[in-house]
């Protein structure tokens, strides 16, 4: 086994509310090998977006990181000083955000944008700066990189936006990639060709990445190993295959049926899994899971169950599943 | 661009043609230039003569055009009180008021928007709570409260700054300035402050809620996520997102100083058209009210004008939404 390129461990996010403190995350872990995809999948509302910000420290109050520890290449993020947390951000780890119409600074033209951040991070004069802002724009598919440096970003579309956007998170060479949602806001005929792109950069430059969606569908198309998020926890974690052939906890395979799948008799199925996941500080007694879970005993009550390796797959649950999902 | 340019212009024009109508509409009704500029004992023959001259008999739009040529060829009317042209009066007033105006806009300026942005950026730093308590008595206590407050103290009890006028003023041909001397300097201290004190302290608030607010902005978290250095993030990315409001606001608020100074102007015994429309308000001078009122939409409309065109260099996406 390889050292991992990303490790977090019992990474901890409080959300302080008047007098509660309230648990955001708990003691969610995971690892990212150079070079893997890592899927984190689950409902709105999971902690992955948190996650991701509490990765480069991008977390504001009332949200607060109380324990856990973020290692990138052997190394310590989350003790480093602000200015040394500066050159990761933007440097080491290019963060993509959801939304292209709100994450580009309407006033401020994509060039200028991109130069700042490619001047940020690597120690090149304003003309080769600038050639390296276009050679991005041409590289994430830009029609007419060089007049488009010029533009603002409301002359662009979704899609070109969001690929301004991945250029700006990519144009220092980061060697992790954290992308939250990148296809969520945009037209699904969009989606297709931004997945794509990112697939195609991840290959040619070899970055890992860390995928944050609640879409199966991206899951499966990009990532090699997935983590599953329930209520601020981890409730699995596999490789790809794994999951979707033999998931084994009971949310990976309500999550896994809920999506919709053609039957053999062609009817579209759709089997959504019964409730709602509680929001935060309504957390039951035991495994999150437990008030829906069809599997749940006296145990998945009272006690969180830990995070246990089996085979290929790492879960948290007492009574996992053991049969296929294929015949 | 040339459309939107073209576009604000005749806005302009149009708002200025309707002002000054209705300026005449004051004039030609309210005022009677009969009893104030014939004599007591004049004649019936003196009285049609004079009806005559002044066209009084004309239907109301001929004699708006009339007005209006009148006016553009510089002729203003002629004031009841002093029996002088309005011109003359108002251009011998106008540099008084024009410098105060300006030294209160300088002040508002360079301490308003240093002060705002610090607010804005460090909003929790207790020399930001300082400022925002400071701004708060000045946003409520009237400019001749703190007009009376400043002469207490520096004129009455330290005595090192005049109360009233402008100190000795130098010529320039069309223009008198207080500016060049020692004297006008003293003298235009506290008129300018008492001025830009309501100014300041709106600015300030005024660029410390937008800053705050565009600081929890997407693209400001997203520009932090790349590692872009804070000074870059506020200085430029934050700031040039909140310059159009600001730019409006001291637009407007440069209106406000000019045409409204009259307060100050009284508190300080400025010699300003301020002072001007008050001593016509008193006689009457209708004439002179009129053309003090259109003065002030035109100032308005002229700067508002100057505010809307800067625009587009401000924030590109003016010229979309049009
Ligand atoms: N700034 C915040 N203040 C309060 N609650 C927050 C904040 N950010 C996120 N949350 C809450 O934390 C939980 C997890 O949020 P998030 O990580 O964004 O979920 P998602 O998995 O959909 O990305 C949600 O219940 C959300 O409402
Ligand atoms: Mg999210």
């Amino acid at each position: 086994m390889s050292m991992p390129l990303l490790e977090v461990k019992d990474l901890t996010v409080t959300l302080s509310r008047q007098d509660r403190q309230i648990m955001a995350l708990d003691n969610v872990s995971f690892s990212i090998k150079p070079g893997e995809v890592l899927g984190i999948v689950g409902e709105s509302g999971a902690g992955k977006s948190i996650t991701g910000a509490a990765i480069i420290n991008l977390l504001v109050p009332p949200l607060r990181r109380t324990s856990g520890i973020i290692t990138l290449a052997g190394e310590r993020l989350d003790t480093l000083s602000p200015r040394a947390l500066r050159s990761v951000r933007g440097g080491r780890i290019g963060f993509v955000f959801q939304d292209p119409m709100t994450s580009l600074n309407p006033v401020i033209t994509i060039g200028r944008q991109l130069i700042d951040t490619i001047r940020t991070h690597l120690r090149l004069g304003r003309d080769q700066a600038r050639r390296k802002a276009i050679d991005w724009l041409d590289r994430v598919g830009l029609p007419n990189p060089d007049l488009t440096l010029d533009r603002y970003p409301h002359q662009l579309s979704g899609g070109m936006r969001q690929r301004v956007v991945i250029a700006l998170a990519l144009c220092a060479d980061p060697v992790l990639l954290i992308a939250d949602e990148p296809t969520t806001a945009l037209d699904v005929s969009v989606q297709a060709h931004i997945l794509q792109l990112l697939r195609d950069l991840h290959r040619e430059s070899g970055t890992s990445m860390l995928l944050i969606t609640h879409d199966l569908g991206v899951i499966a198309k990009m990532a090699d190993t997935v983590a599953v998020f329930y209520a601020g926890r981890v409730a699995e974690i596999s490789p790809v295959k794994e999951l979707f052939t033999r998931p084994r906890h009971p949310y990976t395979e309500g999550l896994i049926r809920a999506t919709p799948a053609l039957t053999a008799a062609g009817e579209i199925q759709l089997n959504p899994i019964a409730g709602a996941m509680p929001g935060l500080g309504a957390l039951p007694n035991g495994c999150g899971f437990n008030p829906r879970c069809p599997k749940a005993q006296d145990d998945c009550r009272t006690i969180v169950p830990p995070l246990t390796q089996q085979d290929l797959s790492a879960f948290a649950c007492f009574h996992p599943l053991e049969r296929s999902l294929v015949q | 661009m040339l459309t939107y340019t073209a576009s604000r212009i005749g806005q302009t024009i149009i708002v200025l043609l309707i002002i000054s109508f209705i300026a005449f509409l004051l004039v030609a009704n309210l005022g009677d230039p009969l009893s104030a500029l014939l004599s007591a004992d004049a004649t019936v023959a003196e009285r049609a003569a004079l009806i005559k001259q002044l066209g009084l008999e004309q239907p109301m739009l001929s004699r708006f055009a009339s007005f209006l040529t009148n006016f553009l060829q510089g002729d203003l009317g002629t004031s009841y009180r002093t029996q002088e042209p309005v011109a003359k009066l108002i251009v011998e007033r106008l540099p008084a008021t024009v410098e105060l105006a300006f030294v209160s806009l300088i002040f508002t300026i360079f301490v308003g928007i240093p002060a705002g942005i610090f607010c804005g950026v460090n909003p929790k730093s207790p020399i930001s709570r300082g400022i925002m308590l400071f701004s708060i008595t000045g946003i409520t206590l009237p400019n001749f409260v703190v007009g009376i407050a400043l002469i207490a103290v520096f004129s009455v009890q330290l005595a090192i700054l005049p109360s009233f006028g402008r100190g000795e003023t130098v010529s320039l041909g069309f223009w008198s300035t207080g500016l060049l001397t020692v004297s006008g300097w003293q003298a235009i201290i506290l008129p300018a402050i008492t001025l830009s004190t309501f100014q300041i302290t709106f600015i300030i608030r005024m660029l410390r809620t937008q800053l705050m607010e565009v600081g929890q902005s997407e693209h400001i978290r997203f520009a932090r996520a790349r590692g872009v250095p804070e000074t870059t993030i506020w200085f430029h990315y934050a700031v040039k997102n909140t310059l159009l409001p600001v730019i409006t606001m001291l637009g407007l608020q440069l209106g406000n100083i000019i045409a409204f100074s009259v307060v100050t102007e009284n508190v300080f015994a400025w010699p300003g058209l301020g002072s001007l429309f008050l001593q016509s308000i008193q006689a009457a001078d209708i004439p002179v009210i009129a053309i003090y009122l259109i003065f002030v939409g035109a100032v308005f409309m002229i700067i508002n004008l100057a505010v809307e065109l800067s625009y587009p260099l401000i924030d590109p996406r003016v010229l979309r939404r049009k």
